[in-house]
């Protein structure tokens, strides 16, 4: 690891200030900023740790809309037993991330921000990877293995897979990430944070230097209720998603009155099938609807040798989250 | 006296371990030790052009970096595999030869572990690359032994085509099974301290002897200078045996710099210093008539090795012995990749060739018609298939008997996906275990005092597997004395000769030199107390006092403890050096074992075939909208002869169910093809079940006499868990799914 020098601001506006300088980087529960600097693929000049920031810690539940703190720990939020009645998919999609060692340590602000499993991302000796080094190439896409990378939203440039599973149910339901950084104040909508990786690969949000993740807020609706995360891995638990869906369905007698969808472990960046969504809204649920949602989602999904099976897979994924969230429309689990 | 044998007896070590006071190599800082890391190389075949390390010297900290042109020189030594004490034949760093990627290429020393580690980031180097194949091409294989010992590579008994042509169903296969790596969760460590001529060296190891004898002769040291200190090894599994080129590097390194160094290996640099599963490709022709029984079996076995070595695990040595057939032809092949040279891991060779032969055995009984248990039991033999003579113990059918039982085996529909569990495709598989028992030389020296206490020495390892507590029962029941009374010291090279703790060879080889030095024990006090003027058995002949339980017996009835026999006496203290010497050990074996080598008799001799035989079933199910698969059950029945501890045998035939479950679902080395690299070595992405993967798992060990193998009546468990678990899993998605499944891991993708 190289060497670095180290801030912890007690205030946000101290905070901005060292964040913005060239070559730092915000640290708050380190998971993911530590392991990268230990195998060098980011060497910061300075890491500005914001855990002293008091006001961004915590998580509540409004009327009408829920906030998360930036400084929230995944494992408090993903056990909040409120929560997990209100918006389970909130709460599965935490608990079902990682393992407990690292929600313990990771915040939510930095969660959103995971960046990729890509093993040519993350291993230095491969010269070619264009999110690492721009214009170095992709080694993925020259020859490499590509059984796990993205099949919806990649480029030629990048086809890295955006990792996370909370993201997949924000951008389902509209969250918006209210920020901090040298301009003032702002509000993001959650599915303008991420970035296309297009020729440029190495821009993964539209934050800029020294913005901070504040909070994050869903707004309370009824698809909240009757939501669920479903996640497909190879093995129970600490693995990432091979697909996962986050779906929730507000029901009106037999009619399907809204729906939102979000799929994890096929795309570049978080990602909503809005078509698939619109497809079953006005219809009734049952497993054929329900798979018939689920090959719509894929439609557009181009996938690269080895990863077609994540499209069948991704589908009968949506398909089965659906069947579950109807069934707690119903009532029933 | 309670038993103390073939009972549940609690380690004897984990207290140490639990508290943290067992002290394992990289725990040990010597006054002004530094810290080394490695630079690997990023292609995986070329030549060396050009190495920058000018700003890994200005990098504070760093004391001196290290490469093929200022490295002291050591002399080579052979790998494994071409009889020398090395992990492979190949050391880097000797000159500019690039042969497998993440190889060595400078050595950083520096005064704290994170400035040595930077400085290798900081390493730069040019290479003329050339195209390399991690995997192997199967076309170009060929029959191990032009090399080296040839014996038993190819066995033909009648005539396969003949058998084929007689069959009423035939079978001819393919499976493979793919790289996989050790991932001990104590990281490769190596410290280094020189005094003088003399040194001294710390690393986890499976054979201290091994590394004694192979570093004195790499740097030229007789073997008296040379220290080797492993009295605790956190999991090995076959990557800790010989020695490695980080250890020998440390060791020139800490010459070189003239101040002790340690080396803990990276993660990721793990999967490339060391050895590896090969993968390996497993053909089977089989014919059977309408009953079942086998009319041909044919299994050719084809595993990848590297440029440098022939890796050696002959697994058709033991397929050959499962199932009767009168026509038998087997090849041991192997093919060469851009790799280092892979070597045992878990169960070597069995876990690969029981993947393929035991899936063999249920697509035959399945296009048969048969149960599958019911096609091991008419093919179920006596006598070694080919070798023609007796097993020294075999009760595989009953191994098959008690794990239907408790499994409830009578309970599988034998239709194809006729058995469901809500969202959940449910099948049931079953599959044979077996691991031959290896007979090795071993020493062993037990101390006892009148006062009531042991002391147990000798060279072999506890690697995780309970050996402290099981030398320590021996003792304790051969001397009369509590468990607790008996301490084991061992894991220096010093001490006497015991083998290389692999192959599951340490309770029964080791276990039985304590044994025999304790048995010495009893005769050297029953001639001193028979000189005794007074005594109970004072004037019995010597030679008709036995030691029984700890307690010495004469002719006439009379007897003494041990113990009080001892403390009669004028010293109060004796010492012996058992030694156990099979008869069917040559002095050829003896010297391989003695010059740290694996000098294994068997598992077959001219009078008998050895092995120690389970049956495994599992349960799988299959989610209907995730595809994903999981084992709710595994059940396993093993016979292995004498058990010493039910406690820590079932902790390592559990271990290895569960590890099976893991080979057969989860682990896979990915490579990236074109730049012959690994992709996922970090444990993050190479899967290993975690507990949410293990649901219920159920061991029974069956009583069972073997009075051939040593006096013991051990043959080994520390291999046997693993080796039927994958087969029966696979058998089992085929009985959910109709999906035949012929390569590991079997993941979802394979599934939708």
């Amino acid at each position: 690891m190289r060497n670095f020098d180290y801030h912890r601001p007690a205030d946000m506006s101290a905070a901005i200030d060292a964040a913005r300088a060239e070559g730092a980087e915000i640290l708050a529960g380190g998971t993911l900023m530590v392991d990268l600097m230990k195998i060098g693929v980011r060497e910061p000049d300075a890491l500005v740790d914001i855990t002293g920031l008091a006001d961004l810690e915590g998580h509540d539940i409004g009327m009408d809309r829920i906030r998360f703190g930036a400084l929230a720990r995944m494992a408090d939020v993903a056990d909040d037993q409120t929560l997990k009645t209100a918006a389970p998919v909130l709460t599965e999609s935490l608990w079902k991330a990682a393992s407990p060692q690292l929600r313990q340590a990771a915040r939510l602000g930095g969660n959103i921000l995971q960046q990729t499993r890509c093993p040519y991302f993350r291993d230095t000796a491969y010269s070619q990877c264009n999110k690492r080094a721009p214009g170095s190439g992709c080694a993925a896409l020259d020859g490499g293995k590509t059984n796990l990378h993205a099949i919806l939203g990649g480029s030629d440039d990048c086809v890295a897979m955006y990792p996370g599973d909370w993201a997949q149910a924000l951008i389902a339901f509209d969250a918006e990430v209210h920020t901090q950084g040298p301009g003032g104040t702002r509000t993001i909508s959650f599915a303008d944070l991420h970035v296309m990786p297009g020729d440029t690969p190495q821009i993964e949000t539209i934050l800029e230097p020294g913005e901070i993740v504040k909070h994050i807020t869903v707004p309370v609706i009824p698809a909240l209720k009757a939501s669920h995360y479903l996640k497909a891995r190879d093995r129970e638990s600490y693995a990432f998603a091979s697909a996962s869906a986050a779906v929730g369905l507000e029901m009106e007698g037999e009619t399907v009155r809204d729906v939102r969808i979000g799929l994890g472990g096929v795309a570049a960046v978080p990602w909503r099938a809005r078509q698939a969504e619109e497809h079953l809204k006005g219809k009734s649920l049952t497993e054929e609807t329900a798979r018939e949602t689920g090959r719509i989602a894929f439609a557009d999904a181009s996938p690269l040798e080895g990863s077609e099976y994540k499209i069948k897979l991704g589908a009968d994924v949506v398909a089965g989250a659906l069947m579950t969230a109807h069934a707690r429309s119903q009532g029933g689990e | 006296m309670a038993q103390t044998l073939n009972t549940a007896v609690s380690r004897t070590d984990a207290p140490r371990k639990v508290t943290g006071t067992a002290t394992y190599a990289a725990d040990v800082i010597p006054a002004g030790m530094l810290h080394g890391a490695l630079a690997t190389s990023s292609i995986a075949v070329g030549t060396l052009t050009g190495l920058d390390t000018s700003a890994a010297e200005a990098e504070p900290g760093v004391v001196a970096v290290y490469t093929h042109e200022n490295l002291p020189d050591y002399k080579s030594v052979k790998g494994f595999y071409a009889g020398g004490p090395g992990s492979a034949s190949f050391w880097p760093m000797e000159g500019t030869e690039i042969k497998y990627a993440g190889q060595p290429i400078a050595y950083v020393v520096a005064e704290t572990a994170a400035a040595a580690r930077r400085g290798a980031q900081l390493i730069t180097a040019d290479y003329d690359s050339r195209p390399a194949d991690v995997h192997m091409d199967p076309a170009d294989s060929f029959v191990i032994g032009a090399t080296g010992d040839s014996k038993g590579m190819v066995a033909t008994k009648g005539d396969v085509p003949k058998g084929l042509a007689e069959a009423a169903q035939t079978l001819d296969v393919e499976y493979t099974t793919p790289f996989q790596h050790h991932n001990p969760m104590e990281m490769f460590a190596s410290t280094a301290e020189w005094r003088g001529d003399r040194l001294t060296v710390w690393m986890p190891s499976q054979s201290v002897r091994t590394l004694r004898l192979g570093i004195a002769k790499a740097f030229g040291l007789p073997e008296t200078s040379v220290r080797v200190i492993s009295p605790f090894v956190g999991g090995a599994f076959g990557s800790k045996a010989g020695i490695t080129p980080y250890a020998m590097l440390t060791i020139a390194a800490a010459k070189a710099v003239g101040a002790p160094v340690r080396l803990i290996v990276t993660r990721p640099q793990m999967y490339t210093v060391a050895t590896f599963r090969p993968e390996s490709v497993q053909r089977f022709r089989l014919g059977a008539d309408e009953t079942g029984k086998l009319t041909a079996f044919e299994h050719i076995e084809i595993a990848q090795t590297s440029q440098f070595d022939v890796v050696t695990n002959p697994g058709t040595h033991i397929t050959r012995a499962m199932y009767a057939s009168p026509n038998i032809h087997t090849e041991q092949r192997v093919a060469r990749s851009d790799t280092n040279t892979g070597g045992f891991m878990r169960a070597p060779n069995e876990m690969q060739t029981f993947f393929g032969l035991e899936q063999a055995m249920d697509e035959l009984a399945h296009k048969l018609g048969i149960d599958p248990v019911e096609m091991r039991r008419v093919n179920d033999t006596d006598r070694h298939p080919v070798e023609d003579v007796p097993f020294s113990s075999r009760s595989l059918m009953e191994c098959y008997d008690s794990v239907s039982d408790t499994f409830g085996w009578a309970d599988r529909t034998a239709e194809v996906g006729s058995m469901t569990d809500g969202d959940w495709l449910v099948g049931y598989g079953c599959a044979t275990a077996t691991y031959p028992t290896n007979i090795l030389a071993s020493n062993a020296r037990v101390r006892m005092r009148g006062t009531g206490h042991a002391y147990i020495e000798l060279a072999a390892h506890d690697v995780g597997t309970g050996s402290y507590t099981i030398f320590a029962q021996i003792a304790a029941a051969r001397l009369g004395l509590p468990v607790e009374a008996c301490d084991v010291v061992m894991g220096h090279g010093d001490m006497p000769v015991a083998p290389l703790a692999g192959g599951s060879g340490t309770a029964a080889s080791a276990g039985s030199a304590v044994h025999d030095a304790c048995l010495r024990i009893g005769r050297l006090v029953a001639a001193e107390v028979s000189r005794q003027p007074e005594g109970p058995l004072a004037g019995v002949s010597a030679d008709r006092i036995t030691l029984e339980d700890g307690v010495l017996r004469g002719p006439d009835g009379h007897s003494q403890s041990l113990v009080e026999a001892l403390a009669s006496t004028a010293t109060t203290e004796v010492e012996a050096v058992g030694e156990f010497r099979h008869p069917a050990l040559t002095d050829k074996l003896i010297r391989a074992t003695f010059s740290g080598g694996y000098g294994t008799a068997g598992p077959v001799t001219p009078e008998c075939a050895m092995f120690a035989f389970g049956a495994e079933m599992a349960e799988v199910h299959i989610n209907r909208w995730t595809h994903e698969i999981r084992v709710p059950r595994a059940h396993g029945a093993f016979a292995a002869g004498t058990i010493l501890n039910r406690k820590t045998a079932h902790s390592q035939l559990m271990g290895g169910m569960v590890w099976g479950i893991g080979s057969a679902l989860h682990e896979v080395t990915e490579v990236d093809k074109p730049r012959a690299r690994y992709l996922n070595a970090n444990i993050a992405e190479y899967l290993v079940p975690v507990n949410a993967d293990i649901r219920e798992i159920r061991v029974e060990m069956l009583e069972e006499r073997d009075d051939y193998v040593n006096p013991l009546g051990v043959k080994g468990i520390g291999e046997l868990g693993i080796v039927g678990t994958a087969a029966a899993i696979a058998n089992a998605v085929h009985h959910a799914t109709g999906r035949r499944l012929r390569h590991l891991p079997i993941r979802m993708s394979d599934l939708v």
